[in-house]
């Protein structure tokens, strides 16, 4: 299971450990860098709820989204004025920072701004996206694409650790069932934490229907809180939501960020669930209900 | 007779390292032509020994997609502990060794406790013959 110990967080942010029996991290924020304000807003709003949830966190926004559906979607702001907005976001609030980011020749300038590097699900396996990451020597949130199986992640760790890099955190976001649709495979999170490296859930993205409205993508998102507690009590050190205030007029996921208003609620039972989930831990050792060597 | 005297030199039989997924392993053993395949460490040290009869053993117990079972690390597969003799030891005393085992292939390691050579029942046989 996974022992490695993954460190976030450089200069004066919140340093932040994962992995092991560590506390569960938070990532959030909105899916894409709207604007300055917007963006303060945002992370003083997650800010003020993690604070009183006595919950350490990650500010997550990306600077381009490569990945959208219509040529008419909401880009990003690119990676210039988003890189100088999450410098202000680490700057004001000491939180560490993560972007994606979809271009090799954006790894150096996204590594040297954010605390957290993101390689996107479906980069997951390019080499030349791992190899830049690997190369800005910070960690590595590693998504697993939806097309990829949980065993299969070893060969991008494998990869990346071929490059230098050892700090590694890997990502479950929804498996693909035929089109348009993703189911959430459970054994993932023992299976890629067989690896050694921390684990986290993805729980907005995981109940995405990919491309389902056309040239958009839909989501399920009464969903969430069922998949974030079965995820949590699984054994995930990191969980990863997207979070919006107003999830209507969102310029990228707007069908599968979470609104804030539920953020505290979803954080607290993540929260209680990861503290029972230790404590039966402590007090049972490693699983060991039909042990395998396998 | 020493086992020196009739064993696989290093190199010349199926050797793979800790990192090594469990597919590749099977396709080193394939090319050798030998049941088996070692597993050793950075100081050439043997940490672990696949046989075929292992697998088709771990193939009933595990259950799991082949997919998932090619890309495991070979050594979670692996006898850890493996029988071992010495190149000194004498040919007959290992031979009967092995008859009483039921073995067909045991690694040599030398007194560095580094994997040296391998003895096959086969031409070890042949020898004392």
């Amino acid at each position: 299971m996974n022992k490695k110990i993954v460190k976030v967080g450089y200069g004066d942010v919140e340093k932040i450990k994962i992995g092991g029996q560590n506390p569960l991290v938070f990532v959030g924020g909105p899916c894409a860098i709207e604007n300055r304000d917007h963006a303060l807003f945002m992370a003083a709003s997650i800010k003020k709820i993690c604070d009183k949830l006595k919950i350490q966190w990650i500010y997550k926004s990306c600077y381009d989204k490569d990945c959208r559906s219509s040529p008419k979607s909401f880009h990003g702001v690119g990676i210039e004025k988003g890189l100088e907005i999450l410098s202000e976001v680490r700057r004001l609030y000491k939180v560490p920072v993560v972007s994606d980011f979809s271009d090799p020749s954006w790894a150096d300038l996204t590594g040297e701004v954010c605390d957290l590097v993101q390689v996107p699900a479906y980069l997951c396996r390019q080499t030349s996206i791992l190899r830049a990451a690997a190369r800005t020597n910070r960690p590595i949130l590693l998504k697993k694409g939806q097309f990829m199986s949980p065993w299969n992640m070893k060969n991008s760790c494998r990869k990346l650790e071929s490059f230098g890099n050892k700090k590694i955190i890997l990502t479950e976001r929804g498996t693909f069932m035929g089109y348009n649709m993703l189911v959430n495979d459970m054994t993932s999170f023992p299976i890629m934490a067989s690896t050694g490296y921390p684990v986290c859930y993805d729980a907005t993205h995981s109940i995405q229907l990919p491309t389902s409205m056309g040239n958009i993508s839909g989501g399920q998102r009464e969903f969430i809180p069922y998949l974030v507690r079965s995820a949590v009590a699984n054994g995930i050190n990191l969980l990863f939501m997207e979070v919006h205030d107003n999830p209507a007029k969102a310029l990228s996921d707007s069908n599968t960020v979470l609104d804030l208003k539920y953020l505290e609620n979803i954080l607290y039972q993540a929260k209680k669930l990861h503290q029972l989930r230790i404590e039966i831990l402590n007090k049972l050792g490693d699983d060991n209900v039909h042990p395998t060597n396998s | 007779m020493k086992v020196n005297d009739v064993m696989i030199p290093f190199g010349d039989f199926p050797i793979v390292n800790k990192k090594t997924i469990l597919k590749e392993a099977l396709t080193e053993m394939g090319q050798a032509g030998l049941g088996l395949v070692c597993i050793i460490n950075d100081k050439r040290e043997l940490i672990g020994l696949i046989t075929d009869g292992d697998l088709r053993r771990k193939l009933l117990e595990v259950q799991k997609p082949f997919s998932s079972f090619f890309i495991d690390d070979a050594l979670i597969h692996a006898k850890k502990n493996p029988i071992t003799c010495k190149p000194d030891d004498e040919l007959k005393k290992i031979v009967n060794l092995m008859g009483e085992k039921q073995i067909w292939d045991l690694p040599v390691i030398d007194k560095n406790k580094k994997l040296f050579g391998l003895l096959h029942l086969h031409p070890a046989v042949k020898k004392l013959i």
